[in-house]
């Protein structure tokens, strides 16, 4: 069960960014996007409705002041001011409007209000003036009377109608701008709180120890992480089966090592205590023997560092197994005779497959020598190769050194318990990188023990 | 002072042998878990030399069957019986992982040396499991006016060096070792030759004889037709 918690990781390498800040602020982004979109919709409305607002007041003023009766011309100068009315409460939609009444000749009849007098033409309708020495803006509706005696036009100074219209659009924006804050708050908090799992996650993805058995916990079941969690727990057991065969064979080179050199140090110490004759030469042969034997693990050793960096696709070549296979029977031929054994190799005229031909040659010279290191005396050694009904070649390494140890009466597990496993590690190296699996297989009569090699399909080969 | 060494290599098994004799030691050695059970089961050893992965089986298994043998009860019982569950183990390997320590110690072990190691090492280990299994805490062994060094194989009287053989020192050895009980003149030969040794028949007779004419007559004391002795306190 992994450890789980809110915790975060230690801080390694630059500061990296936060995945809650970048989707809180494109979150917010997104929200004053819209909500700036429904404000500049809301002045525009405003505005509109603002302009239609004023310019139907206009016109209504306009249209009920030419059903009235007309007066007698004032002059230019004569505009009679708008009466103040105190008792009116002032509100924000109060506005000044300025008539004007002309006659047919375009003599004053009425000027009221606050809009300098503007010059007199036939023209009806909606009008945008600028009025007076500092030319302000005023909006303006001229209506004549049905027999064409008298104008009237009605006047509203612009500002007040923009005020109206700000005035209308700040209505609409005003819930906006106390809510943004309070929607980027509860926003904030609910990322937060849907990323719970993500953090979950990520603390558990932190706390994992390569090393121990442990996985990513079931609790992760959300189905966006069924796939991350299935491929990190995948990736902790090839680790940890990584893990485990690399301290397996640093145990067992430990123990190849060791033993010739404890030996050494052994024999060493008791030459110098002194020795007889006989004893002193046999504690010197041994310290030559143990030596070599020590070199020969520190060649198994090079040889593994060798196959554990070579890459197959840079050496790839076309490989003839059965010419290697020998040349290596060929080679063990005088040290299974010296044990009154034998090797025989059974296999066809030629067998290529794509392959690494130094590193193929070590595999089977470790499967040889491991026969005849862990086998009695007198041990039959077969080497075998063959092609499989779907073309792809297979290589084994039989020996009957179990049933020579059952007839001289021994029991129990024949091979060393602690012993050399280094060789058939450097051959399941070897093996892996051709794509090949390695293992013991029954083996064929009347051999008693067999390790093989099973190549893939020569397609797969050309294909990998 | 007899020791088992379970070891399937032929050269750290003869080397551990040699080394083993030339500090004095009685050493005979087995290959393999079967053989070093049937050695447990016939003769009696002061401690066992015992290598892990071995050729037919775990050091391991061999160390929880002596543990877990029975013959305490027997001992109780005053059956002289084998092999003797109190026996000390030394764990010899090349396994030096602290794990793998931990698992030694706790199946039963004395003590764990990971190879390669010091012969002096092996030895000063040795003495201490026996020091230990005898219930002593100094390495020197005091009795009366005699001090005797296992370290140094040396045997001091009133101050004054006394010579002997190194056989005549295991004899005395283990007398003082199992100091006011009764041995026989096959129990101290069963300590004092290994398997290989060809034992004279009147050998143990011969070495006690010089210790006595050595250290006084009265040091060590015969219980005639049961064997020889060495009182609790000295006379």
């Amino acid at each position: 069960m992994a450890a789980s918690g809110s915790a975060a990781p230690p801080a390694t390498g630059p500061a990296r960014h936060s995945l809650t800040r970048h989707l809180l602020l494109w979150s917010l982004g997104a929200l004053a996007l819209v909500w700036g979109s429904f404000v500049f919709m809301g002045y525009r409305t405003g505005v509109h409705e603002a302009d239609e607002l004023t310019d139907g007041h206009l016109a209504s003023v306009a249209a009920l002041l030419t059903h009235l009766s007309g007066s007698e011309a004032v002059g230019n100068s004569a505009a009679s001011r708008r009466s103040v009315a105190p008792w009116l409460k002032s509100h924000d939609y109060q506005q000044s409007i300025s008539v004007v009444q002309w006659d047919a000749a375009g003599r004053v009849l009425v000027h009221s209000g606050s809009a300098p007098l503007p010059a007199f033409d036939a023209a009806e309708g909606f009008a945008d003036l600028h009025l007076g020495p500092e030319a302000m803006a005023w909006r303006s509706f001229s209506q004549w009377d049905a027999p064409k005696t008298r104008k009237v036009m009605v006047l509203l100074e612009s500002r007040e109608r923009d005020e109206l219209a700000r005035d209308i659009a700040g209505q609409m924006i005003e819930p906006g701008l106390w809510l943004l804050p309070v929607v980027a708050l509860a926003l904030g908090l609910a990322l937060r709180r849907g990323l719970r799992p993500l953090y979950a996650l990520s603390a558990d993805v932190a706390a994992l120890d390569p090393a121990s058995t442990q996985r990513l916990a079931s609790r992760h079941a959300w189905s966006e992480f069924e796939s991350v969690v299935a491929s990190i727990n995948t990736l902790l057991e090839r680790q940890q089966e990584a893990l485990v065969r690399e301290r397996r064979l640093a145990n067992e080179v430990a123990h190849e090592l060791r033993t010739p050199l404890s030996s050494i140090a052994l024999q060493a110490a008791a030459l110098g205590g002194g020795l007889a004759p006989q004893a002193q030469a046999q504690a010197v042969a041994r310290i030559g023997q143990d030596a070599l034997r020590a070199g020969h693990v520190l060649n198994q050793l090079l040889a593994l560092a060798r196959a554990s960096r070579a890459q197959l696709h840079e050496t790839k070549a076309p490989v003839d197994l059965a010419a290697t296979a020998r040349a290596v029977c060929a080679d063990y031929a005088q040290a299974a005779w010296q044990r009154g054994g034998e090797i025989d190799l059974v296999a066809p005229d030629a067998l290529v497959l794509a392959g690494h031909a130094v590193l193929l040659d070590l595999a089977l010279r470790n499967l040889v020598e491991n026969a005849l290191k862990h086998t009695p005396q007198g041990t039959r050694i077969s080497v075998q190769i063959g092609q499989a009904d779907t073309g792809a070649a297979w290589l084994q390494v039989c020996d009957d050194g179990a049933r020579l140890q059952a007839a001289a009466g021994h029991t129990g597990v024949a091979r060393p318990v602690d012993s050399l496993h280094l060789g058939h590690e450097i051959v399941l190296r070897v093996a892996q990188m051709h794509g090949a699996a390695f293992g013991a297989v029954a083996a064929p009569a009347p051999f008693t023990t067999c390790y093989r090699l099973d190549f893939p399909h020569p397609a797969a080969v050309a294909a990998g | 002072m007899r020791i088992l060494v379970v070891e399937d290599d032929v050269g750290i098994a003869e080397g551990l042998r040699t080394n083993l004799q030339q500090r004095g030691y009685v050493v005979d050695v087995c290959d393999g878990v079967a053989s070093a059970w049937s050695a447990l089961r016939a003769e009696p050893f002061d401690a066992v030399l015992l290598d892990l992965g071995l050729a037919d089986g775990e050091g391991s298994e061999l160390l929880q069957r002596l543990r877990t043998s029975p013959s305490t009860a027997a001992l109780a019982a005053g059956t002289p019986a084998l092999p003797d569950p109190a026996t000390p183990v030394l764990i010899v390997t090349a396994r030096d992982q602290v794990s793998q320590r931990i698992a030694g110690l706790d199946q039963g072990a004395d003590d764990y040396l990971a190879k390669p190691f010091d012969v002096d090492e092996l030895d000063a280990r040795l003495r201490a499991l026996l020091r230990r299994a005898a219930g002593r805490a100094s390495p020197t062994i005091r009795y009366g006016d005699i001090e005797v060094d296992p370290a140094a194989r040396t045997v001091v009287q009133d101050g004054q060096p006394v010579e002997m053989s190194p056989r005549e020192f295991s004899v005395l050895l283990v007398l003082l070792q199992a100091r006011g009980r009764v041995l026989s003149r096959q129990q101290i030969e069963e300590r004092l030759y290994s398997w290989q040794s060809a034992i004279e028949s009147n050998a143990v007779e011969v070495h006690i004889h010089h210790l006595r004419r050595k250290l006084g007559s009265g040091c060590i004391q015969t219980m005639r037709g049961v064997g020889y002795f060495m009182p609790q306190e000295p006379v």
